[in-house]
Order: C-alpha cells, then structure tokens, then sequence
C-alpha cells in the first residue's frame, strides 16, 4: 500500500475513534487493516533505514489510537501489546513531535501493570520516565499516588481517586484493582478485628447493600450472627507451636559435619 | 620499578576531579624542585630537570614495553597486568612531549601509525622530537606495544578533555583490536574498551555504541577472556542505567554468567549494579548483600571516593527500605561525611516516624536525590516512615483512640487511620486489635522472645556465616610464591644459628648436671 493509503485509513480510523458514539468493531477492522499496511512500510524492524518522520508519526498515531481501543474493548493482553510497541517510539525516537496521548497512555500502562499486582514492573517503568513529569503531570501522579495508597492501606483513598481520573479509561482499571482490594480489607479486617457490625463490614468494603455483604461474608467463612447484625472473625488463639524438628536436625547436622572438616 | 600502585577505579566525575587534582599537585612539587635549583650541576645534586624528567618516563614507558613482550613470549598475563597498573600512576606524568619521543623511538619515520598518532597529539609535541629519538628500528613485530602507545595516547586525549579526537582514536584502536585476535592482548583489550565508552559518555553518546560492546561481549565469552568480559559487562550495565532502561539491564544480568576470576574493582562495580537492579525490583535483602559486597571490595581510599559515596548511598537506602536503621558510625566517616547528609536527614526522618520531617527533607534535598537517581526509591520510604511511627505508638500506649492515632501520624482522616492499622496489624508490623465501635486501638502483650525460636533463627544466621568464612579461608590459601625462596638462604641461616645455640645451651645444661651430679 502506498503512504497515501496508509494516510487514507488512518484518517478514517481516528475520526471514527473520536466521534461522539464510536463503532468499537468497525475500529477493530481498521486497525487490523493498518497493522499489516504499517508492516510493509517496515516499521517492526529498526535497521539503518531512512528516518523518515512523517511515517513514524503516523504508525506511532496509529498505535496509539490503538491502545486506548484496546482498553474501551477490555482486551488486556492487546493493550499490552501495543504499549510494549509504543515504548520504542517514545524512548529511541525523540525527534519526533510530542504527542499529546504519551502520558496518558504511560500512565495508564502503570495503572494496568499495579492492578494485576505486578508492582516489581511497576517500579521499573516508573524509572524510565522522566522525573520532571513524574512530579508535574497529574496522569502520572495518579497511578503513583495510587500505588502508594495502597503500600500503606489506606483503602478509601483508593475509593475516592475514582473521582479524580484523568481519563475514562482509567476507570476500567481502578474497577479491576477494587477487586483486589476488598480482598486486601477483608483479610486485614479478620486480623484486625473480633468482631463488626455488619453495617460497619459493609462501608469498610464499599459495599453498598446488605445482600453482598452476606455473600462476601459467607465466601470468606465469616460467622455471621443475624441477631446481633454482627461477623465474628475466626480468631487464632489457640495455634499449637510445634517445635520444628525438622529444621533443628537439619541445621544440627550442618555443624556437625562443618565443625569435623576443621583440621 | 617501586611498588605497583593500584588501579584506581574511575567511576564518576567526582574521581576524575580528584585524580585531576592529584595530578595537578604532582605536578607542582615537580615544578617547585625545578625552579629551586635549576643552574647547578653539582654531582650531589638530586634535583632533576624537565628534560631528565622527560627522559624518565620515557625510560619507564621502554620498561612496560619489555614486559609486555615479555608476557606475549611466556603467554603469561602477570607482566601485562603488572604494567597495566602502572599505567595509573604513569597517567599523571604524562606530556604530549614524551609521548611524541616515545613514538618516535618506536617506529620508522614514514610510518602510518606514528603519523597517525603524531597528529592527535599537536604539533608542539612533533617539534620536541630531536634527533637522538630517532630510530632506524623497523616496525617492530609485537602488536601489544602499538596497541599500548594506543592506549596512552588516548588516556592524555582524556585527561586533556580533547573528546573528539579521543573518540576517533578510541574507534580506531577498537577496530585495531578486534582485528588481532591475539590471547596476549586482551588485558590491553580490556583497558581499551574501557576509555572507548568512558569517550563516548562524556560526549553523550552512549547508545550509539550499545551494537558494538554487545558484540565485543559475546566474542569475549566466546574465547573465555575473563578481564575483557568482566569489562564490558559492566560497561552494557553503566550503558543501560545511563538511559534508565533497567529492565533491559535485569535481563543482560540474567542471560550471562559473570566471571569468577574478575578484578576485584570490577567485581566491585558489578556488584554495585546488581545491588541497583536488585533494589528497584523490591528485592531488597539480595539488593543488601550485593551492596555489603560492593563496598568491601571497593579498594579503602581517596581515589575511590566517588564509588564509595555511591555505593553506600544507596546501601543506607536499602537497609531503611528493609526496615533497618543504618548506624551513625557509617556516616561519620570522612570520606562520605558531605556527600551523605541529605541521606542522613532522611534517616533521621525514618527513625523518629515522623511524616512530616520526612515530606520537609524530600522537598529540600529532591535536587540531590534527582541528581543520584534514588528519588523514586526514597518515595518508597513514605510507607516505612507511617510504619514506625505506629509500632511506636502501638509500643508506648496500651490503648489509644484512633482519632489519635491519625494526629499523631499526621494522617488525613480516621478511616485512613484505621485502613492503615489493620493493614499493619496483618503485616505483622504490630500486635493489637481494633474495637471498631468505641474506635480504639488496643496493644496485646510483650511475648518474652526467648521463648519463641527467634533467637535460634539468629544463632543459626551467625554459625553459618562464621563456618562460610572458615571454608573460603581455607579455599584461598596459596603455596608460598617464587619469590619466597630467594629469603630462603636466609631463613637457612637462621636456622643454622637456632640449632647451634640449643646445642650450646644443651651442652650447658649437661655441663651443669654433671656438676650437680658431683
């Protein structure tokens, strides 16, 4: 395909993307289309071909386009995909026009990678970016704010950052983290507590009618007392601690033959 | 020669100032020796003038020379090493004056390379070659003394900051050694990929060069070159950090095996790497040994500053991200004492707990920590600062209300306070029960620790490090060296002069019996 096709589809693409009621599918098609289009104009393979800008530009556009349709699709492992593509063209290629998406698209990258608890790689994308707008740019500083939130437990923190996102795709992620969080508050909870009035159970773990309350109550083995409206927690006083044998023979074993190899 | 000094290990800037000026002081005591009695000949005379000096080093220089032949013929690499470390030392004596007789003592007149070399070195340097530096040798046919005219030339290139002609030497030189593929070479290999990079970071093009240390990697793990693998190896990991690609780091650390018999100094800035890598994964205990690792190894001195500075600095952060207080000992020390007092505030800010202090230094100091790229590292430690503050609380109060708690943290509200409680509670950060309707936090009480197996786990830890230590001792032990047995006459003679003693004092005590006997 020529560039002007390429140009043609891309065209098409984006104004169907960004009109007010976009056909998730028909995006799909075009994409698919364009990936192979962008393809023959060699952009997977990073030899000592000619720079040429207004190329990069467009399939870096394209791919970009491309990741915000893959989180409207809920399609995970597609927008991994195409931030692990996109990641060349913000990194190596900084002659290209600034792109207004990057830090939102960054961002979002982060919010994806701490909601399935990948926060190993979490802390190794957020090296790479640069520290001015790891302080200034508010998509950044919510996944950041966001992590630390949660490192320290204060949940409801988390609950309230709904409100402030920077984009609508981030509410798709922080629904995912939710998730995993009122599993966090409930185990904390049954550490924490003796026993909770099942009301109280309910606004720690925003939930916001009784009948999930119960039915989280019943998947987690709470005891729940319908009389007092209360949960009991399991609690785990009478552990019996053993002595490990085990261990103590190992270790015993281990001196003994280092301390005969002492001449 | 005197004795080898060491390799200094160039890491940062710092050391090259300090280097610079160790240099420029040299150079003034010689200076000063000059001027003081420059007229006079007289034969008592001790004091040298610019010419003899020149003459000296050019001397020294013939002296590495030999050597490395020497090492190519016996293929044996300690006179290599032994002149590469003179080269530190050598480095501040160095004038494009005496570099421009040793080149010219070296090869023809026509020659290529000497034309080469000549001309990266000014023209004054030409104008100093008198007739008696001439030569009428031929090339000669050992390819290590070229390789290491090479190398010094480009050392003055550098420490004249003349980068664009270094660079250009410095690919030339490259490209020259990858063509000879000769065993001898490759401690001369090693140095010169080394100031290859160093010319290309200070230029700041490093990513440029990333294809060509990568495949100068795998030929050197290919011909099992241990100095030049250990080199480059830690050349790709300053590549990747200097762009913050650490994921690409982790994995490079990951594919290759580092080898066992590098350099001390070498090993030192490998294990410094890992010891980042390992931190920015939160992995924070293996992070700590390597960095433990990393300051032994680093040679104790002034040179070494720098990496000491930069090691330890992140060794204090590990250790306050792992939930341990470094000691004060540790910055007290004169060589860290300045470069470690923002990290000093923030542990201060870490110990007592208090968020405030803690948010008050970050914002002073962001400048400093930016500049080390620990900035995101100590963000983390916002989490540790909350974290002490409660298991202080929890400690000094039995009971206390929550609204209190969220005071004292500076906290912004009572359900934070209290998400936060429970999480540390599940944590095992502290031992207590929330009351949810009266809101208040009750602390359970001391267990006696020596009656759980604590202290077993803590006594196992010691007689396992101390049996280690054991075992590598005797795995390091070394016969006595050749050098030994030139004392050995001596030590016969001491010998022989025991042995007739005992024997006179024997004959005495006999002598003595036999009088008691009477």
């Amino acid at each position: 395909m020529a560039i002007s096709e390429v140009k043609r589809l891309a065209q098409a693409l984006s104004q169907e993307y960004n009109s007010a009621n976009p056909n998730l599918a028909k995006c799909g098609q075009f994409l698919s289309q364009l990936k192979i289009a962008l393809i023959e104009l060699s952009y997977l393979t990073h030899e000592e071909r000619p720079n040429n800008i207004e190329e990069l530009t467009l399939a870096r556009d394209v791919l970009e386009i491309g990741a915000q349709w893959s989180v409207r699709t809920k399609d995970i492992p597609s927008f991994e995909r195409y931030m692990a593509q996109l990641q060349t063209y913000y990194n190596d290629h900084s002659v290209l026009p600034a792109s207004p998406l990057k830090y939102n698209l960054i961002g979002l990258n982060l919010l994806c990678l701490l909601s399935q608890n990948r926060i190993s790689d979490f802390h190794t994308a957020l090296e790479t970016i640069d520290p001015e707008q790891l302080h200034n740019n508010p998509a950044i500083q919510h996944p950041i704010k966001l992590e630390q939130s949660l490192m320290e437990g204060s949940y409801n923190r988390v609950w309230s950052s709904r409100s402030e996102v920077p984009s609508q795709e981030y509410l798709f992620f922080i629904d995912i983290l939710m998730d995993t969080i009122r599993n966090e508050i409930a185990s904390c909870s049954e550490k924490a507590y003796t026993s909770l009035p099942l009301s109280d159970a309910g606004t720690l773990l925003f939930f916001t009618n009784m009948e999930d309350i119960l039915n989280f109550a019943k998947e987690r083995n709470w005891k729940v007392n319908p009389v007092e409206q209360k949960a009991y927690f399991h609690s785990d006083t009478d552990e019996k601690i053993n002595i490990p044998a085990d261990q103590i023979i190992k270790q015993t074993m281990f001196y003994a033959r280092d301390m005969d190899r002492i001449v | 020669m005197s004795e080898a000094p060491r390799r200094s290990t160039r890491l940062n800037k710092n050391q090259e100032d300090d280097t610079k000026g160790k240099a420029k002081a040299v150079d003034q005591d010689v200076e000063m020796e000059d001027s003081a009695d420059a007229t006079t000949t007289t034969p008592e005379e001790k004091v040298l003038g610019p010419k003899e000096l020149e003459a000296l080093v050019v001397a020294d220089i013939k002296q590495h020379f030999a050597l490395f032949i020497k090492s190519a013929k016996t293929h044996e690499a300690r006179f290599a090493i032994r002149a590469l470390r003179a080269v530190s030392s050598l480095r501040k004596r160095l004038t494009s004056q005496i570099l421009a007789q040793t080149i010219a003592s070296c090869y023809v007149k026509d020659d290529e390379t000497r034309k080469r070399l000549l001309g990266y070195l000014g023209s004054e340097a030409a104008a100093s070659i008198t007739a008696e530096h001439e030569t009428t040798a031929t090339k000669s046919d050992t390819p290590e003394v070229d390789v290491y005219l090479h190398l010094l030339v480009m050392i003055y290139l550098l420490d004249q900051n003349q980068l664009d002609k270094g660079m250009e030497l410095s690919n030339i030189t490259v490209k020259t050694v990858q063509e000879l593929n000769r065993r001898s070479l490759d401690q001369l290999a090693a140095k010169v990929y080394f100031y290859y990079a160093r010319f290309y970071e200070l230029t700041g093009r490093l990513a440029e060069i990333r294809p060509t240390l990568l495949n100068a990697q795998r030929t050197a793990t290919l011909r099992r070159d241990d100095d030049t693998q250990s080199t480059l190896i830690n050349l790709l990991l300053r590549n990747y950090f200097h762009y913050n690609l650490y994921d690409q780091a982790d994995k490079l650390v990951s594919k290759t095996t580092y080898p066992e018999n590098a350099t001390n100094n070498q090993l030192a800035r490998y294990m410094y790497y890992l010891g980042r890598i390992k931190a920015i994964q939160l992995e924070y205990t293996e992070s700590h040994q390597s960095l433990l690792q990393a300051v032994r190894k680093a040679p104790q001195n002034n040179v070494t500053a720098g990496f000491q500075q930069e090691a330890n600095k992140l060794l204090i952060i590990v250790q306050l991200l792992m939930g341990e207080i470094p000691e004060r000992s540790l910055f007290r020390q004169p060589v860290l004492r300045k470069a470690l007092v923002p990290y000093f505030q923030i542990t201060q800010a870490v110990r007592v707990g208090d968020l405030n202090k803690f948010q008050e230094t970050l914002a002073a100091h962001a400048a400093t920590f930016n500049a080390d790229k620990n900035y995101t590292l100590i963000l983390r430690l916002r989490h540790n600062v909350i974290k002490t503050g409660i298991r202080m609380i929890s400690l000094s109060y039995s009971r206390i209300s929550l609204r209190d708690v969220c005071l004292k943290l500076h906290l912004d509200s009572e359900e934070d306070a209290e998400y936060i409680v429970a999480k540390s509670i599940r944590d095992g950060v502290i031992d207590a029960t929330i009351d949810h309707e009266k809101g208040f936090m009750r602390s359970k009480e001391n267990v006696d620790i020596y009656s759980t197996n604590e202290p077993q786990h803590a006594f196992h830890q010691r007689i396992g490090f101390c049996l280690k230590l054991h075992n590598d001792s005797v795995k390091a032990m070394r016969f006595p060296l050749k050098a030994v047995q030139l004392d050995a006459a001596e030590v016969e003679a001491a010998r022989d002069q025991e042995r007739t003693l005992v024997q006179e004092i024997a004959e005495a005590d006999e002598d003595m019996d036999e009088d008691d006997d009477l």
